[in-house]
């Protein structure tokens, strides 16, 4: 009978990068000295504001690839989409919803690149799929400015930078600016529910759940697990890791829009360059890991990872006197808590590798005696 | 050689989707069209005749005053559709009564600032008189100020 005990040793192992932030935020909050009110409804903002962006991060990792850094491609397509949209004045939530549609085709073209090249370096997915997204970066500039205005016809010169091709540094979201958000709203504390944007992460936290269930979804988790067992059992390993970023880069394109429609604004060059760094980094501050992640991870950390970001400045200016100290040290946060994560699943994977070695060894040595 | 067998149901599956949501597209782009509304007060000089100014008319859209125009003056609301309801409270004369008129006027998608004529509308002419295309003053040709890609390092900073 397999049994049930608590160990403390392995919990605090298990869930050292989420323990961490709740001792960073313990001491931070009474040091900022925020309100609650103001906490809730900030964290409360940027949960709707985030977590469809990290939710498109859980389908690679159940496809055994990794942390998709190349999640920045789907939030290219759907800044590209945006551009297009308030070019063609359309305004609210239509707005978003047409957002939405243009940017899929962007986003599947860009997710089978994507997927392709990785499928050509298993193993190193979450390095390729950082630098595949340096490269999309690089074609999504000559794309918008150069190619946007000259050969691809934009009107508006509220868009348009002033020599008459490229497109401006902010493209304004005004018109659609937290559409989403507002549409039935509700006060609970002081604090604005987006109803509706909530609505929309329920259903697709409940997409997830039932993918899972599903013949690709098993497979998924199948090749996750094993590639190879999985190619043996018949499913085509190549085609399913394609899918699963494809999916990934399409979901990443609606996140950046929801993103995008709550701040109101875009930064047409640099919105999508930090997006991936911070919601894998909100991701692995949950207690997700790289080859593990779950949806109560991705709110947890959304949280958690959030909270330490609204208090970091206040805390940084009340124990330095310099509030950039705060700031600092929420991007050097940022950065850590990735790294630490990586270097825990290098060595754990090593650790298991070594200790099935131990095993094989002790039992060929079993073998080798009962031979004797 | 193992050959993939064309899947009738599959495609016409996948067919379905794209047309459904090119149909959601196009639902979008026909109600979602933002336009700007200007109303103005103004006296307005056509072949077809003089329509005078008014002294005071207050706009109302959904319920709710946009505009309070005095002779001259001009208002305006923004709309999201093809067309736009409103509601005229004019008052001719100075402590003379006021009389409530309610419009709605279709929108030319291809505009997106409509400028309206209230005195040309209120004496009941065609939408050629009343309504015309508002066109914004182009821009200064200034020296590019923006900071384009390459020109400053791309970091993580500020908010999320």
């Amino acid at each position: 009978m397999k049994k049930n005990s608590f160990n403390l040793g392995e919990f605090l192992k298990n869930n050292s990068v989420p323990i961490m932030f709740i001792v960073i935020c313990s001491i931070c909050i009474p040091l900022a000295g925020y309100s609650p009110a103001y906490l809730l409804n900030e964290i409360v903002t940027r949960m709707g504001r985030n977590i469809f962006l990290i939710l498109s991060l859980l389908i690679p990792i159940m496809a055994g690839m990794g942390l998709n850094f190349g999640m920045t491609l789907g939030a290219m397509a759907g800044e590209i989409a945006l551009i297009f949209v308030a070019d063609l004045q359309i305004w609210g939530i239509p707005g978003i919803v047409l957002a939405m549609i243009i940017s899929i085709p962007f986003s599947v073209m860009l997710g089978l690149l994507c997927g392709k090249i990785l499928n050509m370096a298993k193993g190193r997915e979450m390095v390729t799929s950082y630098i595949i997204s340096y490269f999309i970066n690089g074609v999504y500039q000559l794309v918008v400015l150069y190619m946007m205005g000259a050969l691809i016809p934009i009107a508006h010169s509220t868009i348009k930078l002033p020599r008459g091709y490229g497109i401006r540094n902010t493209v304004s979201l005004l018109s659609m600016r937290q559409s989403l958000d507002n549409a039935l709203a509700i006060r609970v504390f002081g604090a604005k529910i987006p109803l509706l944007t909530f609505a929309i992460i329920a259903l697709m936290c409940l997409g997830i759940i039932w993918f899972r269930r599903t013949k690709l979804g098993q497979d998924m988790r199948a090749v996750g697990q094993d590639m190879e067992v999985a190619r043996d059992a018949g499913i085509n390993v190549e085609r399913t890791r394609l899918i699963s970023i494809v999916i990934s880069t399409v979901l990443a394109g609606f996140g950046m829009i929801i993103y995008l429609q709550n701040m109101g604004n875009m930064s047409t060059y640099s919105s999508h360059t930090q997006i991936g760094m911070f919601c894998i980094a909100a991701l692995l501050v949950g207690g997700a890991s790289v080859d593990k992640a779950s949806i109560g991870n991705v709110f947890l950390g959304v949280i958690l990872f959030h909270l330490m970001f609204i208090v970091a400045p206040n805390a940084g200016a009340k124990i330095t006197g310099d509030s950039m100290i705060g700031e600092y040290f929420r991007v050097f946060v940022s950065y850590g808590v990735i790294t630490l994560a990586l270097v825990m699943y290098e060595v754990k994977k090593r650790r298991a590798k070594a200790g099935m070695g131990r095993q094989l060894a002790a039992e060929q040595q079993m073998e080798g005696k009962n031979e004797d | 050689m193992k050959t993939k067998k064309f899947n009738a149901r599959i495609w016409a599956c996948r067919i379905g989707a794209v047309l459904l949501l090119l149909a959601i597209a196009a639902v979008m782009l026909v109600i979602g069209r933002g336009h700007t509304v200007y109303f103005d007060n103004k006296t307005l000089e056509t072949e077809s005749g003089t329509y005078e100014a008014i002294r005071k008319i207050t706009v109302n859209v959904g319920g709710e005053r946009v505009a309070k125009l005095g002779a001259k003056e001009r208002g305006m609301a923004t709309t999201i559709g093809q067309s736009i309801t409103f509601e005229l409270v004019i008052q001719r004369e100075k402590n003379g009564d006021e009389e409530t008129v309610e419009y709605t006027l279709k929108l030319p998608y291809s505009m997106d600032g409509i400028i309206v004529n209230l005195p040309a509308l209120l004496e009941g002419q065609p939408e050629e008189v009343y309504l015309s295309e508002f066109i914004p003053a182009p821009e200064p040709v200034t020296e590019e100020d923006e900071e384009l890609p390459g020109e400053d390092e791309m970091d993580m900073v500020g908010d999320i």
